[in-house]
């Protein structure tokens, strides 16, 4: 019962505080206080006519409620009756009955509305609602093809959806594309040795001028055959690309876990029954078991010292 | 089982048999590098009354010694730690090498001795008479071993297992008595049980089978348990503990491998072949792999890359490899091969003396031979062969020869088999590396040699016989005579041959084995037309040392229109000439294809040929079934035909390095027409180019079109629409692979008429570089990138130097300046992205050395010396060393000699160690007969103490020293010395009483100079110090240092006026017998150390070296009664005393002259019953007295700490 209320007010552009609140709250808010600022300027004229010379905002207030609950409710029943006879747009006579059946006397309305003393009130300042800057403006907004009818919404702006060519064809010419990349490739590298080298501490091949030819300085390392054998990680990511799969994928989950498993200090259980529960999940437990190399093997326990 | 009574004896060296060892090591401290162990030996004596027991043990702090569980007292003298004791003030290598050699026989265990002598308490004697077991159990301690036992502890954070620390065993032959107490001889056979307990996180690997592993009872630490039930000798024994990661093998579950952690995908790649290996051997030998489990482990800073010992094998961990590196593939495939051939031969099956080596090395490099020819063709393997020929041939020419199988049993001193040598071929341990790398390839050549006689399936009948008679011995546990099986004799081995062949290859292994020398031809020939006739002369050389005379048949194969045609000349004294009739007349038969050697017809163009002469070309000696060089005489023409024509791979090099000689444009057309031909073997494509470089050079003037190779190298490997830039890499044709690797290499060797390389070369290698794209390739391309780094640095030429300027970077030239830039980007990108092994960083050291050595930059040593420091890759060090090395050499600089020097004996890695001084050896700052002004006297004392007693650790590096000083100072003493001193140093109180030298320096003088002639030969001096006093006491420093005037006495270079080591000389002049006295007075730090002991030891090796010759072969041969005195010092050889007692009295002579008799006839009788048993005549019984009273008094159980030398701990 209360909901078309709600929406009456709704569809006389009241405004309404649920709907249309979500797109533009401040908008709508905008609107609403502008409107009951409008009433409130009537009220006030109103008073002003009736001899008043001060009131209380709180009167002035319940007043403005007042005939705005009015107003909003002739309306609603307006509506409800040009609904009653399935038509969409109010008309007079609905009013008319509205008013009738509210009580009111509709044939003082002429007169009132043309008593003398009345005071005009401006209508309020139409402020240009502030022109939104276009975020992108790319291309030209596109109209409506014919077959479309006009009330459609419209397209949205054309960045959202026209592929916009912003770099210029590609150079396909096989030798300036390898002398590019080698250009490009040598700049990276002497960039990141000088950079290394500036930053770095660095041994010259010339005593009178040590900034000529750079050399990063030999560091010692621990370990110095990691890095040396090891293939970076570069050039793992290289041979992956190109060999994916194959060879030993069995193998590596065979025997890595098994002897790693096997391995660690914790074989406090049953020496026999640590290596079928360690492996048995993996895939190729059967396999796994007729692998009897020692290396693989638990460790055994200490024996215990026989009590004498 | 066929073997005569005649060669079965192996008769053991020991007076008893050893059958079973234990070797428990309780403790491998990593922190601290020591290691703490036991061992236990069980032995059968084979005499009755053994009462000394002779072990090997070097380094070793022994803490006791218990035989059956009683206490036993031992010695513990090692005479290789000094060899020549302090008393020398002689240098002279010839007095060093016998000293040396004399020392190593004083220990070595194939002679019955060793450095550890231990008593055998008396109450067990009588148990000898029964033959019944002794157990001899010895507690030691290793603390941070120089040799042996090789640590490697990276200085990071984290436990042991996270740094990666882990150790190995490690050495030159037998070395394995540098980490336990054995029997350190290739002929001592037993069974083993080994335990080590490690850390939980390690693993010990280990030779035999892992039976279990037990946790300690604190659950921190593990015992590895092993057991090797097959007879083994010590020497194959071997160790590795480490926080190793393990495979087992996929393919063969009994095979596991070892790496080190973070490394275990290159172990998976570079494994994942090693069956066919396994396969391959078991089949071609018929015989199962011997052990029932196989291990490789692979360890950082490795002694030698492969090494192999019973059921395991030690490698380096720089041979693992990814999937993406093409060159190391072969190379670790290769070494793999080897190890197991020697498992085979050399663990498996032992020989039986030294003198044997060479068929244990012949047989596993043979059968790794045929690996090669299997695995990487018929043509990879005949230039292999060919490869090795040259090498043997080149190294015996050079210094006069290789004997496989020296035999020392007959003849004296003079009689030594290889006189050109400066170090004795009696002891593998005396042996430079160098031979002993030309023995191993000298003996797998002659197995070929062998093998072409009886044909290879005769051969792996041999090999099959040996290994399955060695097996059934092997399974014989409990009856030990019969595991002599397992060694193998040149006789045995002979024998077999003949049993299985039933053919004679006496003569040939009278050629090759038992005489040194290689042959060495000269060919030429003339077409007799009339005759039709081809006369064929060939000539030998067989005077110029390394060479020798060879008489038999010779294969000649003779290429005609008609055919290729074989025929076999004898060999014969005095014929030199030999006419072969040919088959074809000339140009009969013009249009005919022309029938090749395999059958194969061919059309050739016949334009170029000699119109009146049918033959196309000569070969002689095309299967290289004589090992020799040939030098052959025939037309270019012919050269160029065999070089297209001739399928075979080593004609076809031959015709390579004969083409070099003739610079036409036919030569050219014929290498280009090689190259491109891609049917043709890789490596004759690649030697291809090198020629072609050289032939380019030498017809500059006359050289038309682009330079040589470039439009080849477009056409094959650059962009058809832009032929500057090369194809993105694509390596997975490996063969056009190392063809676009050399091609750069070899263009880079061009010259234009300037002698300068030609601008369009060097901007066509720098465009390689800068185009090189290797994103799409699956292999990576380090080792090309390294070889275009090589291209830049060959196209570099001397620097026109303008008054010797300093060279700065404002006058560089503009193509250095491009080249400098690219080494350097390419140095610096290494630091960020590193190559593997770092091979990039090895061509821009090399380059950069070279644009030093050209004048380009300003020489300078720095660079380099931190790229050599500990820390970085070994072969990037090994480069930088090298760099040094010849800075060394190129500026004389004492400093970096010195510096190199410090390096040699303080590296930790010892194969740097070695590496140093192998490369000072190879390009040496001066030499023997070059003035130098770093050849001084602190040089020859510092190198002198190198090899005297600085590397005793290590074999290979001791004669590595030796090679060095040969190289640098020649066998006499080095011209850079003062007089050489033998000095009689007298008693401080006697001092006075002597003739002042400063006084009457004349008459000091004046009788030295018939005896300083340099071919004194071994000079002996006896200097003696009183070693009674304390030593602080004797010469006090405030006794002057006297210089002579010995100018006159010197060689006419030495300047005058140079410091003479004071003091008196007493001089046995050996030609007149006359004696000479000098007085000698000195302050010097070492006479101070001089003591009576050493100097009789020193003395005591060159007269037994002298003797050695005399003595029976095999030791064991001695009449018993030795047995009975065998009391006598291990340090010095038991024969010696014969001329020891002659000395000795003179000795006593001269010091009745000097006042001395009453101290020294101390001394003697201190001396006497060391060296005893060959003069018991004259003092059994008083020695029998000090025996017993010795016994009383057990020698002491303290620690015989392996450093104290002139302590043998021999004090009753």
């Amino acid at each position: 019962m209360a909901d078309p209320a709600v929406v009456g007010s709704g569809a006389l552009v009241t405004g309404s505080r649920s709907s249309s609140g979500k797109s533009s709250s401040s908008a709508a808010e905008n609107y609403q206080l502008a409107r009951r600022r409008t009433l409130q300027v009537v009220v006030s004229s109103l008073l002003t006519e009736s001899g008043f010379e001060a009131s209380e905002r709180a009167a002035v207030e319940s007043l403005t409620e007042m005939i705005q609950s009015y107003i909003s409710e002739v309306g609603r029943c307006a509506k409800a009756y040009c609904e009653h006879t399935a038509r969409t747009q109010p008309t007079l006579s609905d009013v008319v009955v509205t008013l009738v059946e509210m009580g009111f006397n509709v044939d003082t309305l002429p007169v009132y509305a043309k008593r003398s003393q009345r005071m005009v009130i401006t209508a309020p300042p139409v402020t240009n609602p502030p022109v939104v800057p276009r975020a992108l403006t790319a291309g030209q907004k596109r109209t409506h093809p014919h077959h479309i009818p006009s009330h459609f919404p419209d397209f949205p702006d054309p960045h959202t959806y026209i592929k916009t060519p912003t770099f210029r064809e590609p150079v396909s010419e096989y030798q300036v594309v390898r002398e590019k990349a080698a250009t490009q490739r040598r700049d990276v590298e002497r960039a990141l040795t000088r950079f290394m080298a500036k930053t770095g501490e660095t041994q010259s091949l010339f005593k009178d001028d040590i900034t000529a030819f750079p050399l990063i300085a030999a560091r010692p390392s621990s370990i110095p055959y990691l890095s040396a054998l090891l293939p970076s990680e570069l050039e793992l990511q290289q041979l992956e690309e190109t060999d994916s799969s194959e060879q030993d994928d069995q193998t590596d989950t065979e025997n890595t876990p098994g002897g790693i498993g096997n391995d660690e200090p914790g074989a406090d259980k049953e020496n026999a029954m640590l290596p079928q529960g360690g492996t048995l999940p993996q895939g190729k437990a059967s396999e796994e078991n007729l692998i009897d190399n020692p290396y693989l093997r638990p460790v055994k326990k200490p024996k215990v010292r026989r009590k004498k | 089982m066929n073997r005569k009574k005649g060669d079965k004896g192996f008769e053991s060296p020991r007076p008893y048999k050893l059958t079973h060892q234990v070797v428990c090591i309780n403790n491998i401290n990593f922190q601290r590098k020591s290691v703490i162990g036991h061992v236990e030996l069980t032995i059968f004596p084979t005499v009755a009354n053994l009462n000394r027991i002779k072990l090997n043990s070097k380094q070793c702090r022994i803490y006791r010694v218990r035989v059956n569980d009683l206490e036993a007292p031992f010695i513990y003298n090692d005479p290789t730690l000094e060899v020549c004791h302090n008393e020398s003030k002689q240098r002279n290598l010839n007095y060093f090498s016998n000293a040396y050699a004399a020392a190593v026989s004083a220990v070595d265990p194939d002679g019955g001795n060793g450095e550890l002598c231990i008593k055998v308490p008396s109450e067990l004697w009588k148990q000898g008479d029964e033959m019944k077991v002794l157990k001899v159990y010895i507690e030691f301690s290793l603390d941070q071993p120089k040799g042996g036992l090789h640590f490697v502890v990276p200085d990071v954070e984290g436990s042991m297992a996270e740094r990666g620390a882990h150790v190995f065993s490690c050495g030159y032959q037998n070395s394995t008595r540098f980490w336990f107490p054995c029997v350190d001889s290739y002929s001592e056979l037993c069974t083993w049980k080994l335990e080590f307990t490690v850390d939980a996180s390690m693993v010990a690997v280990s030779c035999g089978d892992l039976v279990e592993t037990i946790y300690t009872h604190d659950m921190r630490k593990k015992t590895f348990h092993y057991m090797l039930p097959i007879p083994t000798a010590a020497p194959n024994i071997s160790l590795s503990v480490g926080p190793f990661e393990i495979l087992v093998d996929p393919y063969m579950h009994e095979v596991t491998h070892f790496c080190l952690p973070q490394l275990l995908p290159l172990l998976k790649h570079s494994m994942s072949y090693l069956h066919e290996i396994f396969e391959f051997f078991e089949e071609i030998l018929t015989c199962r792999y011997p052990y029932a489990c196989f291990k490789t482990v692979f360890v950082d800073e490795a002694y030698v890359q492969v090494s192999s010992y019973a059921s395991m094998s030690i490698f380096s961990t720089n041979l693992l490899h990814s999937a993406m590196i093409i060159d190391q593939t072969p190379l670790t495939r290769r070494c793999l091969a080897q190890a197991l051939a020697q498992q085979f031969f050399g663990c498996f099956i032992s020989r039986m003396s030294w003198s044997d080596e060479w068929v244990l090395k012949g047989i596993s490099g043979y059968i790794y031979g045929l690996y090669l020819k299997k695995t990487f063709g018929v043509n990879e393997y005949r230039h292999w062969i060919k490869e090795e020929l040259d090498k043997i041939v080149e190294y015996e020419l050079k210094t006069g020869g290789v004997l496989l199988h020296p035999t020392f049993c007959s003849g004296k001193e003079k009689d030594n088999p290889t006189p050109h040598l400066h170090f004795s071929i009696k002891h593998p341990h005396t042996l430079s590396w160098e031979y002993y790398k030309m023995f191993m390839c000298k003996a797998h050549l002659v197995m070929r040699l062998i093998e072409n006689r009886i044909s290879m399936e005769f051969m792996l009948q041999v090999f099959n016989k040996l290994l399955s008679l060695a097996s059934t011995a092997s399974s014989q546990k409990f009856q030990s005579h019969m595991w002599s099986q397992m060694l193998v004799s040149t006789s045995g081995f002979l024998k077999s041959i003949s049993n299985v062949s039933g053919k004679d290859i006496g003569p040939l292994i009278k050629q090759w084995v038992d005489q040194s020398g290689v042959v060495k031809f000269f060919g030429s020939f003339a077409f007799n037309r009339k005759r039709n006739v081809l006369e064929l002369e060939i000539k030998q050389d067989y005077t110029t040392s390394g060479t020798q005379k060879y008489v038999g048949p010779i294969k000649v194969t003779v290429q005609e229109l008609d055919g290729s045609f074989n025929h076999t000349l004898q060999i014969e004294e005095n014929s030199l000439k030999h006419d072969i009739p040919c088959h074809s007349k000339s140009r009969r038969n013009k249009k005919k294809k022309i029938p090749l050697m395999n059958g194969e017809e061919v059309d050739m163009d016949l334009s170029a040929m000699d119109a009146d002469s049918p033959l196309l070309w000569i070969r002689i000696d095309p299967d290289m079934s004589i090992l020799r060089k040939v030098e052959f005489e025939q037309a270019d023409f012919m050269w160029q035909y065999q070089l297209r024509y001739e399928r075979d791979v080593v004609a076809q090099e031959e015709a390579i390095g004969a083409l070099e000689k003739f610079p036409t444009p036919a030569s050219r057309l014929a290498l280009t027409d090689i190259l491109e031909q891609e049917q043709c073997f890789y490596k004759v494509r690649m030697l291809a180019c090198f020629c072609l470089a050289e032939i380019a050079n030498s017809m500059v003037s006359t050289w038309t079109g682009p330079p040589a190779m470039k439009s080849l190298f477009t056409r094959m490997f650059c962009c058809k629409s832009c032929p500057n830039i090369v194809k993105t890499n694509n390596f997975l044709n490996f063969q056009s692979y190392f063809l676009q690797k050399t091609m750069p290499v070899a263009m880079a060797l061009l010259r234009d008429v300037h002698n300068l390389c030609p601008k369009e070369v060097l901007n066509f290698i720098l465009d390689l570089i800068k185009y090189n794209d290797n994103r799409k390739n699956k292999f990576s391309d380090n080792y090309y990138r390294a070889e275009l780094i090589d291209a830049l640095a060959n196209s570099l030429t001397p620097a026109i130097s303008i008054n010797n300027e300093v060279r700065t970077v404002d006058n560089l030239n503009a193509d250095v300046r491009l080249i400098l830039e690219e080494i350097t980007r390419f140095l610096n990108m290494e630091k960020l992205l590193p190559s593997y092994r770092n091979i990039i960083t090895v061509s821009c050291l090399k380059a950069i050395r070279t644009l030093q050595k050209n004048g380009h930059i300003p020489s300078d040593p720095s660079l380099f010396k931190t790229y050599a420091e500990y820390g970085h890759f070994v072969d990037v060090r090994i480069a930088a060393l090298e760099a040094v090395v010849d800075y060394t050499q190129v500026d004389r600089s004492s400093e970096e000699l010195q510096w190199l020097l410090d390096m040699v004996q303080n590296d930790p890695v010892h194969y740097i160690r070695h590496k140093i001084l192998n490369m000072l050896g190879k390009n040496p700052p001066f030499t023997k007969t070059t003035e130098s002004s770093l050849c001084n006297e602190s040089l020859v004392d510092q190198l002198w103490k190198l090899m005297n007693s600085g590397t005793s650790h290590d074999w290979r590096l001791r004669c590595d020293a030796v090679n060095l000083y040969y190289t640098l100072f020649g066998l006499s003493r080095p011209s850079c010395l003062p007089l050489p001193e033998l000095g009689l140093v007298l008693n401080l109180k006697e001092k006075k009483a002597v003739l002042n030298p400063i006084i009457k320096p004349e008459i000091v003088s004046t009788p030295l100079e018939p005896g300083n002639n340099a071919n004194l030969g071994p000079l002996m001096g006896f200097p003696i110090s009183q070693e009674d006093e304390p030593p602080g006491l004797e010469l006090p420093p405030s006794v002057p240092a006297l210089p002579l005037g010995q100018g006159l006495k010197r060689k006419a270079e030495t300047p005058l006026g140079s410091p003479l080591e004071p003091g008196q000389v007493l001089e046995k002049d050996e030609d007149s017998n006359k004696v000479k006295l000098k007085i000698r007075f000195s302050n010097s730090q070492e006479e101070e150390d001089i003591d009576m002991d050493t100097v009789h030891d020193s003395q005591a090796f060159i007269y037994h070296h002298l003797n050695m010759l005399e003595r029976p072969s095999t030791p064991g041969k001695e009449p018993p009664s030795v047995e009975q005195t065998i009391l006598s010092m291990p340090a010095t050889p038991i024969s010696i005393f014969g001329k020891e007692t002659n000395s000795s009295s003179k000795h006593s002579d001269h010091h009745h002259h000097h006042h001395h008799h009453h101290e020294h006839k101390k001394k003697k009788k201190k001396h006497k019953h060391k060296h005893k048993h060959k003069h018991k005549h004259e003092s059994k019984d008083k020695d029998r007295d000090k025996d017993k009273e010795r016994d009383l008094h057990p020698f002491s159980i303290s620690p015989a700490s392996g450093r104290s030398v002139r302590s043998p701990s021999f004090s009753d």
